[in-house]
């Protein structure tokens, strides 16, 4: 038992390690420090076996006590006439019951569960007894801690801060014994990644309860539970048994993992196959343009559901986000100042939130996958005349995709400020919606430039490129900044726009004088 | 014409793929490029089309004694994997590469005479690439190039996945279109390039070499690459 552990263990940390360097490899200077010879040498892999397993300890611990602190501890307070305790209880068992489907460790196809089980061929049942054992003792001890912690905080009698451990594990060990019960009836493996339509309402259904009924002033009673938390703790215990004489965890993992296992080894096709779908094969579509205008058209046209649905789809919520909240207004005076506070000093959050609707990272995927990835072969395809000419029709086009939601969002807040009792600085209308269009526009130019400096793609379409991850994770963290920043909207609406512009013309330079030379094929 | 590499090394790590490579071709010919697994020839090809940029040495034309460097127009590189933008139909595929090449491709004619020339039926033309079994993507790819004219033509391995119909359809083409230009193929199969090439030339331990045909039959010319190529694996 403890051999298949150590085993498993190591295997992940191999692939994690090898991990680290290989991006390494690929990371501007460190590069250069980095000789090929360093995957085999040995009192490096032991070091990284030493950070991995400080690793492993480490987010055992820090993801459970974010999830009950930020998850669950924080909002508590949100909800202030409410008995705390009460609270969080309720909040507790909603998201406990997400996570027993949705995070069941044992049906989660990875990477490290493909190589263990399909590649080297380790005995499945001890593999799948031993590692899940591990991750339910991970899941004991990190809620006892932590559950200690905060329960002991918000007022819960110690026995029932056990009861918040014994039950997450608990309600995990009775659904991954239902799924094996029902494995041996039907004969369908249940695989995480793939929880379906039922799934996803149902995620949606108890986040809404968690956070929504609490608003309201329902929460689930105290007693009831504590007699919830008791029930599948009992339930768990029963669990165990199913889970350790169920014996076809060969099969289940097989059947789980075969789309894993086709993804890698023609990982190649199973790309190729998926990004040919993206392409419409709706005959009517022809063009009337010509040369780069030609292609582009026919392109954008072929890839209308991928580039435009999701953007449309982010108007059409926003849109009605923005009616329920002025609705709001009209019904409830508080609402008023609340919103219209908002609209003055809550810009710098827009843009997290424009961060995250812009399409540009996937337009540059599909770009590549299905343009770039084979034109790029072609000689006359890089002369640098004809690098920027594309680069100006495909920012025309991103910049299009944008706006579209970002024009609903930036009116909507405008029409927000103004039924929500309005602003005698005029100029906030403009701004608002200026600021929100540049935002976007920023974003467009943003991930178009790193896509044609970088060009981070290989031809099978994986990110071979330290650089362009470091960027990435910049930018995000720089959004993320933004978050907590309050500030009036006449400020930092004209700093916004002010900064736009100029990174639009700095990109503008970068491009001319580097993307001729920067975009080509990785190899 | 000639295509001339001077001194073009590549290494990755510690490893030295290319060392020295040095050698003249000469327009009119097929050179078959031979080689190991993994002796470089895919990196030469990359270097020559710019995808990679060597460490040492340079490439450039002589055209009657004149040097100049090589321009992407003078290139023409057909992968051993054929790619073509899937999304678009052959014909548009070649609509768009003749407006923006205009300038450069001496007499242009109909669409539909290159299709014929290709031998790529009228129900086909009309069809989006990535419905295209891979023999025609290949010969899509090698109309481009031939439509392109290029002084230089890379083939890596250009007629190993083809069924035995169309393979022999790209001899005859590959083999009209060798007049002033440079042909270089790289190939693993050594009766291809005995059949096809005018020249042989071995790649090795990071450099080029031409073996002399001589007065040499095909079987004892054959002993001879491999007897070469060895050497290269105990060195």
């Amino acid at each position: 038992m403890l051999k298949t552990l150590r085993i498993s263990f190591s295997l992940k940390n191999t692939y994690r390690v090898n991990g680290i360097i290989h991006s390494l490899k690929h990371t501007p200077l460190i590069k250069k420090l980095i000789p090929d010879m360093w995957y085999s040498v040995i009192g490096l892999k032991y070091f990284a076996y030493a950070v991995a397993g400080l690793w492993e300890f480490l987010s055992a611990f820090l993801g459970k006590l974010s999830y009950i602190f930020f998850m669950i501890f924080l909002p508590v307070f949100l909800y202030e006439s409410m008995d705390v305790g009460q609270v969080f209880l309720h909040i507790f068992i909603c998201l406990m019951v997400i996570g027993s489907y949705a995070n069941t460790y044992l049906f989660n196809p990875s990477n490290d569960k493909y190589y263990a089980l399909i590649l080297m061929r380790m005995n499945a049942k001890e593999y799948a007894l031993v590692n899940y054992g591990y991750a339910i003792l991970k899941v004991l001890i990190g809620f006892l801690i932590f559950g200690f912690i905060f329960g002991l905080k918000i007022g819960l009698p110690w026995w029932q801060c056990i009861l918040l451990a014994t039950a997450t594990a608990g309600i995990k060990l009775s659904m991954a014994a239902i799924f094996l019960l029902g494995y041996e009836k039907t004969g369908v493996g249940m695989s995480e990644n793939k929880i379906g339509v039922p799934g996803w309402v149902g995620i949606f259904v108890l986040l809404l309860a968690a956070y929504g009924l609490p608003a309201l002033g329902i929460t689930i009673p105290l007693q009831i539970s504590v007699g919830i938390m008791a029930f599948f703790t009992v339930t768990g215990l029963l669990s165990v048994y199913e889970i350790i004489r169920f014996t076809d965890y060969r099969e289940v993992y097989h059947q789980i993992l075969i789309d894993y296992q086709n993804a890698l080894h023609t990982a190649q096709d199973a790309v190729k196959e998926q990004n040919k779908k993206r392409i419409s094969v709706d005959a009517d579509i022809v063009s009337n343009k010509k040369g780069f205008e030609y292609m582009n058209d026919l392109f954008v046209k072929r890839h209308r559901k991928i580039l435009w649905k999701s953007s449309k789809k982010i108007a059409a919520v926003s849109a009605m986000f923005i009616v329920a909240l002025v609705v709001a207004c009209f019904i409830e005076e508080e609402a008023k100042s609340v919103i219209n506070e908002m609209m003055l000093t809550w810009l710098p959050y827009f843009v997290f939130i424009m961060y995250y609707m812009n399409r540009g990272a996937i337009f540059a995927n599909t770009v590549f996958v299905n343009c770039d990835s084979s034109m790029l072969t072609y000689p006359f395809y890089k002369k640098p005349k004809l690098v920027l000419e594309l680069f100006w029709i495909r920012l025309r086009e991103l910049v299009k995709i944008n706006l579209l939601p970002a024009v609903v969002i930036g009116c909507g807040m405008a029409l927000m400020l103004w039924v929500s009792g309005g602003t005698d600085t005029y100029m906030n209308y403009v701004i608002l919606v200026v600021s929100i269009i540049a935002m976007s526009i920023f974003f467009s130019v943003h991930y178009l430039t790193i896509y044609y400096l970088f060009q981070p793609y290989n031809l099978n379409a994986e990110v071979k490129n330290g650089a362009y991850h470091i960027i990435m994770g910049v930018t995000y963290f720089c959004v993320y900044l933004f978050i907590n920043l309050k500030m009036s909207t006449f400020i930092f609406g004209i700093m916004t726009i002010v900064f736009c512009v100029l990174y639009c013309i700095v990109a503008g330079i970068l491009v001319y004088r580097l993307a001729p030379k920067t975009f080509k094929l990785r190899t | 014409m000639r295509f001339v590499l001077e001194h073009i090394a590549k290494s990755y790590d510690k490893k030295e793929v290319l060392k020295d490579v040095d050698f003249t071709f000469e327009s009119g010919k097929i050179y078959g490029l031979l080689g190991r697994n993994g002796a470089g020839k895919t990196t030469l090809f990359n270097c020559l089309n710019d995808d990679i940029k060597a460490d040492a040495g340079s490439f450039w034309l002589e055209e009657k004694g004149d040097k100049r460097d090589v321009i992407p127009e003078d290139i023409g590189y057909v992968l051993s994997t054929p790619t073509v933008p899937e999304f678009l139909t052959g014909r548009e595929f070649l609509k768009f590469f003749i407006e923006i090449n205009e300038k450069y491709i001496k007499d242009i004619k109909p669409l539909d005479e290159y299709f014929d020339m290709m031998g790529i039926g009228p129900d086909d033309r009309d069809r989006l690439l990535k419905d295209y079994s891979h023999g025609m993507k290949n010969k899509m790819q090698m109309l481009i190039n031939m439509i392109a004219q290029p002084n230089i033509l890379l083939l890596d391995e250009p007629l190993t996945s083809l069924d035995v119909v169309v393979a022999e359809e790209m001899k005859t083409i590959l083999r009209s279109l060798k007049e002033d230009r440079v042909t270089i193929l790289s190939t693993h199969i050594m009766d291809l390039a005995l059949d096809l090439c005018d020249e042989i030339v071995l790649l090795h331990n990071g450099e080029l070499e031409v073996i002399d045909r001589a007065e040499l039959g095909s079987h004892d010319f054959k002993e001879k690459i491999i007897a070469a190529l060895r050497e290269d694996y105990h060195a």
